[in-house]
């Protein structure tokens, strides 16, 4: 990256961060109950589980590559974690067996990806179907619920009067900002998906890094299984349908580039705030749920419109 | 810099024109109570048919009333994420219809919590989960789903004189409504030793769907003689296989819910009934009983909305 591309970032991120707090004001403005400690610790919540996912999506499109299988994973990791612990398994045992389906279903993501090099969209959108039906067939089509406290903690319970999806949240998006800003991992995929080619001739092991990216994607998808899980107390075959939609969307509102290479967390945690915010102001103002489907929609034709204007002048 | 200002006043323009767009609805009386209904989706010309009977009580009894639902119906997620929302918006009663029998009871729980009292429209909560996770629901206000499934099976039995073979299009599995339509049904046609259900196969509770599974149906089973359908959605789906099958006529269907498109197809022939569910009354109950339970009035604990089946012959 050069010294302008990384200032030009930094201008981007201020617009998404403006947009935001803007949304916020109106929505403050428009309606007296947006602006309260519990409604604005709603929204963080329910921002919580795409934003995780999102973090992993945000990895995977700088490296120029999308995963349109998260939403799936999702569903897949969720009705095993659901099913070993309603079958008496201890707590860390599902939970880590919840993580290890989403990193392996990223893992085989990864390797069609980089070793037998079908397109992403292909490999990830066949995994995709696959995954669902697994999950459909696991479960005979039927819910898992029923959790122990100890389990729903997890998305209900609170640290320092902090909900704890929040708290994982910042976790994850304190750790992925840091492994994407500061270390080879974060270097090597804005190489990658900078330019491939280059990256491979200047020795960066393309395979191993691209196939990491995927799988880590995969493990968030893990971990938002086990957030939803843990707040609906049940686990459901079909949970998570579209959620890569929204993922997506909320990676390319904080700016991430579909062409790979440009983007960074903070920019996607603000752009999955923005839609969460949208979908709560909404909500509360009592707009018709056909209208708020036309709204986010605009919001990200919007987002990327201005993407690609600030790209045209920066060239 | 300054394109970095589209993305805010973008979002500005969108939220102040929708606000401008849902005005005339907000200026309602403001004195009067507000409860707020919950649907599935709006996508179900059955939802849309709720909506209508509730706004027009609401309208009578000068309620505001707010109308929300989840894109998607199988979306339990975004579903709680409304419900918390509107919770801030602090209405006197809620009124839903869970997407998810076990998943709606967190949601509920948090209700109680807010001391909103909550009824429950035409889907049932599972009964266990809501005790074990403490809930509390004032009412369940719905079609007897089981008598429906029966009259269906009844009348198909009627029909084909007790000889023949009939496939099923169920709803998505662990619904409460579809599973005890289902539970109906059988429990009348597999009394009869000359019926045979061939086919049992789930169809998401969606046209397409109900269309593309009849037709696989129909190519391992030409000598089909009816179809049930747990809602018409799946039932008109099926009908549409069953003409390109050349077919209409000779294969009976049978559908539930009686939406307009479905009278239609019944007028036509194609169809030859539908189990009547009377959306617009639940939804005129709901906010009756809303609003009684919010005058401190004492509620039975279940309000049976009558079935029955419509044909060419009724009406």
């Amino acid at each position: 990256m050069t010294r302008s591309s990384l200032r030009f970032d930094y201008g981007r991120e201020f617009g998404t961060a403006a947009g935001l707090l803007l949304l916020c004001a109106t929505l403050a403005f428009l309606t007296p109950h947006f602006l309260s400690v519990s409604n604005l610790m709603n929204v963080v919540q329910q921002t919580a589980i795409n934003a995780i996912i999102a973090a992993g999506m945000t990895l995977v499109i700088i490296s120029g590559g999308i995963d349109l299988s998260v939403g799936s994973v999702v569903a897949l990791s969720g009705v095993v974690l659901g099913s070993l612990l309603t079958g008496g398994h201890s707590l860390s045992v599902s939970l880590a067996a919840g993580l290890a389906v989403g990193a392996l279903c990223g893992l085989v993501n990864g390797v069609l990806i980089s070793f037998a090099r079908l397109p992403p969209f292909i490999a990830t959108l066949g995994m995709m179907s696959v995954t669902r039906g697994l999950a459909l067939v696991y479960t005979q089509g039927r819910p898992i619920s029923g959790f122990s406290e100890p389990f729903r903690f997890l998305a209900t319970g609170e640290l320092l009067r902090v909900p704890m999806p929040v708290l994982l949240m910042l976790g994850v998006f304190g750790v992925a900002g840091f492994s994407l800003g500061w270390t080879k991992l974060g270097r090597y995929t804005y190489a990658i998906g900078g330019n491939e080619q280059a990256a491979r001739l200047s020795g960066v092991n393309v395979r191993l890094y691209k196939t990491a990216v995927y799988v880590i994607a995969g493990w968030l998808s893990g971990l938002a299984a086990v957030v939803l899980s843990a707040r609906l107390n049940s686990a459901q075959p079909i949970a998570g349908m579209m959620y890569e939609l929204d993922a997506i969307a909320a990676a390319v509102i904080g700016g991430t580039s579909l062409m790979g290479g440009e983007g960074n967390m903070r920019g996607t945690l603000v752009g999955a705030l923005i839609m969460g915010v949208l979908r709560n102001g909404l909500n509360l103002l009592d707009v018709s749920s056909y209208i708020q489907q036309t709204i986010i929609g605009m919001v990200i034709i919007v987002a990327v419109f201005v993407d690609l204007t600030l790209k045209k002048r920066s060239v | 810099m300054r394109y970095h200002l589209l993305l805010p006043v973008g979002l500005l323009i969108l939220v102040s024109g929708v606000w401008s767009g849902c005005r005339p609805k907000d200026q309602a009386p403001e004195a009067g109570p507000a409860i707020a209904l919950v649907m599935k989706t709006l996508n179900n010309p059955f939802f849309v048919d709720m909506e209508r009977g509730a706004r027009a009580a609401a309208q009578h009894h000068g309620v505001k009333l707010l109308v929300q639902a989840a894109e998607r119906e199988v979306d339990v997620e975004k579903q709680m994420q409304i419900i918390e929302n509107l919770l801030e918006r602090k209405v006197d009663a809620i009124c839903v219809t869970p997407s998810g029998s076990k998943e709606i009871v967190p949601a509920i729980v948090k209700a109680n919590r807010a001391g909103i009292p909550v009824l429950i429209v035409d889907t049932r909560v599972d009964a266990r989960a809501l005790s074990d996770g403490g809930g509390r629901t004032v009412t369940f206000i719905g079609s007897d789903n089981i008598e429906g499934g029966r009259i269906a099976g009844r009348y198909l039995v009627e029909r084909l004189k007790g000889q023949g073979k009939i496939a099923v299009l169920e709803g998505i599995p662990g619904h409460e409504t579809g599973d005890a339509r289902l539970k109906g049904f059988r429990e009348v046609v597999d009394r009869e030793p000359g019926i045979k259900v061939v086919a049992s196969q789930n169809a998401n509770w969606e046209r397409d769907q109900g269309y593309n599974v009849l037709q696989n149906v129909l190519q391992s089973r030409p000598d089909l003689s009816a179809v049930f359908a747990c809602n018409d959605l799946m039932a008109l789906g099926a009908i549409e296989a069953v003409a390109a099958a050349q077919k209409t006529g000779q294969v009976v269907v049978v559908g539930f819910d009686a939406t307009g498109d479905a009278r239609d197809a019944i007028r036509k022939g194609t169809m030859a009934g539908s189990v009547a569910q009377h959306p617009e009354e639940m939804g005129r109950l709901a906010v009756e009983q809303a609003l009684a339970v919010i005058h401190g009035q004492t509620i039975p604990k279940e309000i049976p909305v009558p079935v029955e089946l419509i044909t060419k012959d009724s009406r």
